[in-house]
């Protein structure tokens, strides 16, 4: 009961505040901003040389607001936001109009999750194991060598590093496709033919991602190891002669551990950012491109969409992540 | 009188450093012969930063880098017969440790592994040292040992920060005497806590040294403490030892006039005027004073005391001291 009072309640509050300032920040932003989408909008179908007489404007005009949710005082707006939120409707799109803008996320959100999801977890696996043992074995040769690789790979740019996967496999050797999610025309399907063909779509992004970001969670990792392993407690048990198998898992790593599992979390969280630059380079489908795209073409609506959405899976992947972290940290649990 | 256990010959330890290419040498242990005996509680004593926990590490065996052996042997008395631990083999010192000597460390307040039960801790000593067990049986034996020494069982199932530094500073001493070891080294138990608590850290120990019959070598600055716990006492100066008889002889018929002073430090019953202190602040170990470190700090020294560092007098049986004003008498 203590538990809930003092840990659960707070956060809770906690999450909802932040879900509600976000949500009111993303309504007021656009609206400060100079341009109106309802004159671009007119003014767009104007340039294309479309007559329209001003009753037509006027009429036009009001079926605008309505449809963009812009009539009233923008405390009308405001809880009509909040009315539709609730209803788990973000609008249409204005550009892919009359598309929803929960269908487009609908759409964009498997690939994106799909690829980030696999890669942030195979990279933290991976980087953490990798990093723990070179941390604590960090006067041998192959860990100094891996190390080394890492401060090479590590400062590459990302735009560079993947568009040099990018050609080296996918245009001088032939062995990935070098564009897309899936081939074109294929339908979504559960055979193994469809799911093989995303699988070598989605190699390239996801290896470049992989070997990225596990080497940042190697050099994070093996720094913190070799701090944990300066410790105390760990120099003590190794006085005590403790065997080096039990001082590496229960002493080393498991100290280390703490630091990681939090910046999991949050790399969960920003998984429904999507990943833009990766979705460009390899013109995957995703939440990135979809959230680029809106912004170069005035789709408030998709905007606030895609942002309510990412501030949403963020605050929870955050609170998730507080509400399990008593279980890895006993002086948490218990206070 | 008992047999020696742990001998030392012209131990001989120095940390070196190397700062941007300059090398630069601390000279934490500087020739020290100790005769540790059997069954007694061998007090170290002597200001911060004059090499005692340095020596404490060097007894047992762990030189890690940036400290090195510069020369000497440190021996124990190993069924009847004299080994030179430091011709022993990683793994031959790691199977003497906790069983044959163990270790209570410096600030036992972070020694413990803060995300594992206590009982884990013991769980994972346990094992390394004692083959084919199952998991309850060590923990029956954790159990044992606990109650024996009159220590709550709840600690067993508590995490380090739920702990009291006193009830730490006990789970750790208790934790070191678990494998009965014939030797128990002391690195300032009693620093850092409460004078209650103290004394309930100081009759575990000697509760465990009176149970067991093996020895302690116990290091404090405390020498309040050593009065009470130890049978004899050495009083280390700049790395050397400079005066070393029992207890008794020490407190009652102190030679060195560095001891005279820790003695006349100490706080009397009854007598209200100032204590007065060694003047003067301990010597650097990277450039000590030439002949005996001490002679800077000393209001008797002669001019032989900046050229030469005496050699053991023993004006008293068993009473010896490194000082010149021995010498003459």
């Amino acid at each position: 009961m203590n538990f809930v009072k003092r840990y659960l309640i707070p956060r809770l509050v906690q999450y909802i505040l932040v879900v509600f300032l976000g949500v009111t920040a993303v309504f007021l932003i656009p609206r400060l901003t100079p341009t109106d989408p309802i004159a671009h909008t007119i003014a767009q179908i104007r340039s294309q040389g479309a007559y329209l007489d001003p009753a037509t404007v006027d009429e036009f005009i009001q079926d605008l607001k309505e449809l963009y949710g812009l009539e009233g005082s923008i405390l009308d707006q405001y809880i009509g936001l909040w009315k539709r939120l609730f209803r788990g409707d973000f609008g249409v799109s204005f550009f892919q109009f009359p598309t929803r803008v929960s269908e487009l996320v609908g759409r964009a959100l498997p690939w994106t999750v799909g690829l980030l999801l696999t890669t942030t977890v195979i990279s933290w696996v991976a980087g953490n194991l990798v990093g723990g043992l070179a941390g604590y074995f960090s006067r041998k040769r192959w860990a100094q060598a891996l190390d080394f690789a890492a401060m090479v790979i590590r400062p590459l740019p990302y735009y560079i590093f993947s568009f040099t996967l990018l050609l080296l496999f996918g245009y001088v050797i032939r062995l990935f496709p070098i564009a897309g999610g899936a081939a074109i025309g294929s339908v979504p399907s559960f055979t193994w033919s469809y799911i093989a063909d995303v699988l070598r779509h989605a190699f390239l992004p996801a290896l470049s991602l992989t070997i990225l970001g596990g080497t940042i969670w190697f050099q994070t990792m093996k720094l913190i190891v070799q701090n944990v392993n300066a410790e105390s407690f760990v120099q003590y048990a190794k006085l005590g002669g403790v065997k080096e198998g039990i001082i590496v898992s229960k002493y080393v790593i498991r100290n280390a551990m703490l630091p990681q599992i939090t910046a999991l979390g949050l790399a969960l969280g920003q998984i429904f950012s999507g990943a833009l630059i990766t979705e460009i380079v390899f013109s995957y489908p995703g939440l990135g491109t979809l959230l680029y795209n809106a912004v170069i073409t005035g789709d408030y609506n998709l905007i606030m969409g895609i942002t309510i959405f990412s501030i949403v899976a963020i605050t929870t992947a955050i609170l998730l992540l507080d509400l399990l972290y008593p279980l890895f940290d006993p002086r948490v649990r218990y206070r | 009188m008992n047999g020696t256990i742990l001998r030392t010959e012209q131990l001989q330890a120095f940390y070196v450093l190397d700062i941007f290419g300059t090398r630069k040498v601390i000279k934490a242990v500087n020739g020290v012969n100790l005769e540790i005996r059997e069954n007694e509680v061998y007090g170290i004593a002597g200001e911060s930063g004059c090499g005692k926990s340095t020596l404490l590490k060097a007894l047992y065996g762990a030189i890690d880098p940036p400290l090195r052996l510069m020369g000497g042997k440190v021996y124990y008395r190993i069924n009847g017969k004299d080994v030179d631990i430091f011709s022993l083999r990683p793994d031959e010192i790691k199977g003497l440790r906790w069983e044959y000597i163990s270790y209570v460390p410096q600030g036992s307040m972070s020694v413990l592994n803060p995300v594992i039960k206590v009982k884990e801790t013991y769980r994972d000593f346990l094992e390394s040292h004692v083959r084919g067990k199952t998991k309850d049986e060590i923990f029956e034996i954790a159990k044992e040992h606990i109650r024996a020494l009159g220590l709550p069982l709840t600690v067993l199932e508590a995490y380090p920060h739920q702990l009291s530094g006193g009830m730490r500073q006990r789970v750790t001493i208790a934790l070191a005497a678990l494998l009965k070891p014939r030797i128990i080294i002391a690195d300032e138990p009693t620093t850092a806590l409460d004078v209650v608590v103290q004394r309930g850290v100081i009759q575990l120990l000697k509760g465990i040294q009176e149970n067991l019959g093996n020895t302690i070598i116990l290091v404090t600055h405390d020498m309040g403490v050593q009065a009470n716990v130890a049978d004899r006492i050495g009083i280390m100066y700049a790395g050397q030892i400079v005066e070393e008889a029992t207890a008794g002889e020490i407190f009652g018929n102190p030679l060195h006039p560095y001891t005279r002073y820790l003695i006349n430090s100490l706080p009397r019953f009854g007598d209200k005027g100032m204590r007065e202190s060694v003047p003067g602040s301990p010597p650097s170990l990277a450039n000590p004073p030439s002949g005996c470190p001490f002679h800077p700090r000393c209001p008797y020294a002669y001019q032989i005391c900046t050229e030469r560092m005496p050699d053991f007098f023993e004006p008293v049986a068993y009473h010896k001291v490194a000082c010149w004003l021995m010498g003459e008498s």
